[in-house]
């Protein structure tokens, strides 16, 4: 405790005032007369002790009043520490990633999770009863599930809520959470992290696991032996499949801290083993097998690949992948009737790719009136000046609900400005074979955006030479690919819950060599696959990943799908989703491992498989030294000055008793007042 | 409309004490006109026939005039009473809780009796003031002036010194040879046997004693809210009392002091009458006339 001017605590002092007052002035009373003490008697004692007790309350009372005034005067402030051990805040970070899943040490009973549970409650168990602990579960991502409270009873239950988790723990997202929060809880932290210690949880960049500098990292390692694991590592599977017979599966079977071993891996379809094979996994290495041939039922079927490991983490000893059997879909093709190299190339490419799960349904426009594009996987409009309104009305609508378009801008829409479907114009044509003797004669892509569904596999159109492209405004819309003069040769436009895929060249050998080029068949099958949305659903996912259930509402698609509700079935059987969320969430993410039953706004159902981040399956700790390097970077290096500022903070927090102060001395003086009229009204009373 | 100048709480603004006793007199003898119970005036008796030596003025001319014949006319009428006032002047007499202090209220009593005494009855009047001695002494006469001597005394009459009955009255045997009316004005705080052991031999002589109690109001029942310390007009003694006491034992106490006085006072044949001080002076009056009609000292007499 302290003074901000303590010059004015010579005003106690002033406190001889009330004590000259009641103790060394005379009491003076007036005394009655009266004709005769004949009939009186003394009643001295009585009154006198009476007397004596009020008139000591209030001198006391005056006493605490000067006290306080000048103690107010002297602004008196309390200096605390709140570096007290109740004041340190507890956080218990418990691992729940899909490691956790695996079996303890073998004197210890249950998985590594419940280990590590068991040590989060004991740290509660001891944790000073003030202190303030907050629960803290990190798997795929960093979840905090209480606030920072002192009760005992709430920490302990939410440590045991704890679920496993299929996610992938990840501290470089611990040490992103703790730097957040210390931006907000200046308080010292202690954080007590209950983890395998995954060397795969660590992020690419160490910097990200560094601590904040008011952040004490204590670390408690659970299942601490190595454990060899092997794993079914990846399935190569078609999503969807035509012919059983030319599917083939390949799946890799990888052992972590194994030795060399014969496992026997077997495919699974629907809950029955189709097929079973013998590999040799090297030591700590890699094998492959194939199935040939995918026996399924028309529909979804739900398959997996096994491996009879019988290690201590039986958990990824499978791999789930959906497949969808399905009669080819069709393709409409419309194109002019004097154009018939564009149907060839690109039916041929489309024949080559994606197993052959479309047809290629050539039309001309003329004929294409009443055709109704929904029953199409997508439609190509391959040089197409102009295209029936009926049809075209169509396809916006059918592109709006959901569907999708390619339409490619050959030479014949040279003349034409408008371009159907799309909304655009032809700006201009680039007819590069007409160039100046300097120039090559034709152009080359100069950009390609791979993340691009269509262009993932395409290579960016190396090598090929494009004599004509179509200036084409891209406005908003996505540009996959640009020529090298920067014209963009692949534009993306979303329409609706649909796409609309403009390729600013031909499909006929004519304006450009592409159908030629290998990478012909790989973007027609990346293309069919997207467009159709196969690719959307198809294959088997991650943990934690997304998946989008409907297109972004925006000003130009707008609002066909508002309103259409998705429907998802978990692994357990439940709908994750609320009615209002699933009227309004544009994507889902796939927290559980299992398979998922979803139905996207656009109504496309899709059987979804979902396996933990392989990552997981190696239970290789992370290296001693890394560890104590971690532990103690907390509180040092760059963080060491906002350290000594926080330490700084705490032993210069300082709290004003000023106002208590005032407090008391507004009491003091009403009863005081109180006291001092009740006197001054006896006295009244006397003649 | 003179009543209300018998309120003592009014005769206090008036300064002169002998327009003080006319105004009380006149006031009371007023109210007595109404009265048919308090007729006092002299009644005729008889003739007798005139004797040498009879005094001429009594001859009753209007009967000569019409029998020739020379009768003196006699009346019944009250014979000269003597009246004695004795004052006690001691200092509890200054006690006041209103604006008359009993000095003030004894005062006026016994100037309006004087006055109806000497103004209206023709009865010698005197005066004895006291307290632990006899300091003012007015032998009771008729001559004139003797209004005005009474009520100087009356006026010189300050309280001094401490009440003792025993003292002053043994030279008011002295004084107190011809019977007639006693009356004692004080406020008796002494014990009753004390009282009435001192004032019972006047009635020896046949006089008739009568004993004026008067009290302040608060004294009979004092307003005493918190401990307070009580200081003793006559003797300067300090006492701390309490609320608590006052309200019950002082009570109690004084109730049967009043009463002991009473009954005393009574048994050896002596009037007593309790007065407080914001009680009206016709008692006191209304008392001195029942007396005097009583008959105890009445004869014919001729004038």
């Amino acid at each position: 405790m302290g003074f901000l001017a303590p010059w004015f605590l010579a005003g106690m002092l002033a406190v001889g005032l009330p004590v000259f007052v009641h103790l060394l002035l005379k009491q003076t009373s007036v005394p009655r007369p009266v004709s005769s003490l004949m009939f009186f008697e003394q009643g001295t004692q009585s009154s006198t002790r009476h007397r004596r007790l009020r008139y000591l309350l209030l001198f006391a009372l005056r006493v605490l009043l000067v006290l306080l005034l000048a103690l107010a005067f002297a602004r008196p402030f309390f200096r605390h520490k709140n570096v007290l051990a109740s004041d340190k805040l507890l956080l218990v970070a418990v691992d729940d990633s899909y490691s956790m899943n695996a079996k303890a040490d073998g004197a210890t009973p249950g998985t590594r999770l419940d280990e590590a549970k068991r040590g989060a409650l004991e740290a509660i168990a001891h944790k000073a009863p003030r202190q303030k602990a907050q629960v803290i579960s990190l798997g795929g991502q960093m979840s905090l599930l209480t606030q920072p409270v002192d009760d005992a009873g709430a920490l302990r239950a939410a440590v045991e809520g704890i679920e496993p988790g299929d996610g992938h723990g990840n501290f470089g997202e611990l040490g992103r959470g703790m730097r957040a929060m210390a931006e907000t809880v200046r308080t010292p932290m202690e954080l007590d992290l209950f983890s395998d210690m995954q060397s795969s949880n660590m992020p690419g960049n160490f910097a990200d696991m560094v601590l904040p500098g008011n952040v004490a990292l204590v670390l408690h390692r659970v299942g601490q032996a190595a454990v060899p694991n092997w794993t079914v590592e990846s399935v190569q599977a078609p999503g969807q499949l035509v012919d059983t017979k030319k599917a083939r599966v390949i799946a890799v079977i990888a052992g972590h801290g194994t030795p060399a071993a014969t496992r026997t891996v077997s495919l699974v379809v629907n809950g029955a083993a189709i097929a079973t094979k013998k590999v040799d996994v090297p030591a700590d290495g890699r094998a492959t097998v194939a199935f040939d041939g995918l026996d399924v039922p028309y529909g979804e079927s739900r398959c997996a690949v096994k491996i009879d490991s019988a290690d201590g983490f039986p958990n990824d000893d499978a791999s789930n992948f959906a497949v969808k059997r399905a009669d080819p879909e069709r393709v409409l093709f419309v194109h002019q009737a004097s154009d018939t190299r564009s149907p060839l190339y690109f039916g041929a490419a489309l024949a080559a790719a994606a197993q052959a799960s479309f047809v290629l349904q050539p039309i001309t426009p003329e004929q294409a009136s009443d055709i109704d594009p929904t029953k199409y996987a997508f439609v190509v409009l391959s040089d197409v000046p102009s295209v029936p309104s009926i049809l075209e009305n169509a396809l916006l609508r059918n592109v709006e609900n959901g569907g999708s378009v390619l339409v490619a801008t050959g030479m014949a829409d040279s003349h034409r400005e408008h371009i159907p479907v799309y909304g655009g114009n032809v700006e201009d044509g680039h007819f590069y074979a007409r160039g100046s003797a300097e120039d090559a004669g034709f152009a080359t892509t100069g950009a390609a955006d791979a993340s691009h569904p269509a262009m993932r596999d395409a290579k960016g159109f190396e090598g090929t030479k494009f004599f004509y492209a179509a200036a084409v405004d891209p406005g908003k819309a996505r540009v996959a690919a640009r020529l090298a003069d920067g014209t963009p040769l692949l534009v993306d436009k979303q329409v609706g819950e649909g796409h609309v895929l403009l390729f600013a060249s031909g499909f006929d050998n004519l304006s450009n060599d592409l159908p030629l080029n290998p990478a012909f068949v790989a973007f027609v099958d990346q293309t069919a696959k997207y467009l159709s949305g196969e690719e959307r659903v198809s294959g088997a996912r991650v943990v934690d990943s997304f998946v989008q259930l409907r297109n972004p509402v925006n000003e130009q698609s707008g609002n066909a799908a508002k309103g259409a509700t998705v429907d998802i079935i978990g692994p357990d059987g439940k709908r994750p989703l609320s009615l209002k969320e699933a009227a309004a969430a544009e994507s889902f993410q796939l927290a559980h491992a299992g398979f998922y039953q979803i139905q996207f706004a656009n109504g496309r159902d899709a059987l979804i498989a979902v396996n933990p981040d392989r990552r997981e399956s190696d239970l290789q700790a992370i290296p001693d030294d890394v560890l104590k390097l971690w532990s103690g970077s907390a509180g040092t290096g760059a963080t060491e000055t906002a350290a000594t500022e926080s330490a700084a903070d705490a032993t210069n927090n300082a709290s004003s008793l000023w106002w208590w102060v005032m407090l008391l001395l507004l009491m003091a003086v009403l009863a005081e007042s109180g006291l001092a009229s009740r006197y001054l009204g006896t006295q009244r009373e006397q003649p | 409309m003179l009543q209300r100048f018998l309120d003592p709480a009014v005769l206090h603004g008036i300064s002169s004490l002998d327009l003080v006793a006319k105004t009380v007199v006149d006031g009371f003898v007023a109210g007595l006109h109404r009265s048919p119970d308090f007729g006092f005036s002299l009644e005729f008796a008889e003739y007798r026939a005139y004797t040498p030596g009879d005094d001429l003025r009594h001859v009753d001319w209007n009967l000569f005039a019409r029998t020739e014949r020379c009768y003196l006319k006699r009346y019944r009428g009250d014979t000269n009473t003597q009246l004695t006032i004795l004052l006690d002047a001691s200092n509890s007499m200054k006690y006041a809780s209103g604006a008359v202090n009993k000095m003030d209220y004894a005062r006026y009593m016994a100037a309006s009796l004087c006055y109806l005494a000497i103004h209206n009855q023709h009865d010698p009047a005197g005066l004895i003031v006291f307290d632990d001695e006899v300091r003012n002494y007015i032998r009771p006469s008729t001559r004139p002036g003797q209004l005005y001597r009474l009520l100087a005394g009356l006026e010189q009459a300050e309280p001094a010194a401490r009440t003792d009955f025993g003292k002053p009255l043994k030279h008011f045997q002295e004084f107190l040879r011809r019977r007639g009316i006693v009356l004692v004005i004080s406020d008796f705080y002494e014990q009753p046997e004390a009282i009435v052991r001192a004032i019972e031999p006047l009635r020896f002589h046949g006089s008739e004693v009568v004993l004026f109690h008067v009290l302040d109001p608060k004294e009979i029942y004092p307003d005493l809210r918190g401990p307070a310390i009580l200081v003793d007009l006559e003797t300067e003694q300090r006492l701390e009392v309490i609320p608590d006491y006052v309200k019950t034992q002082y009570r109690a106490k004084m109730d049967r002091h009043l009463e002991q006085i009473r009954d005393r006072t009574q048994a050896a044949g002596m009037g007593y009458h309790l007065l407080t001080t914001d009680k009206p002076l016709d008692l006191a009056l209304t008392e001195y006339l029942t007396l005097r009609r009583s008959g105890h000292t009445s004869g014919l007499g001729g004038a």
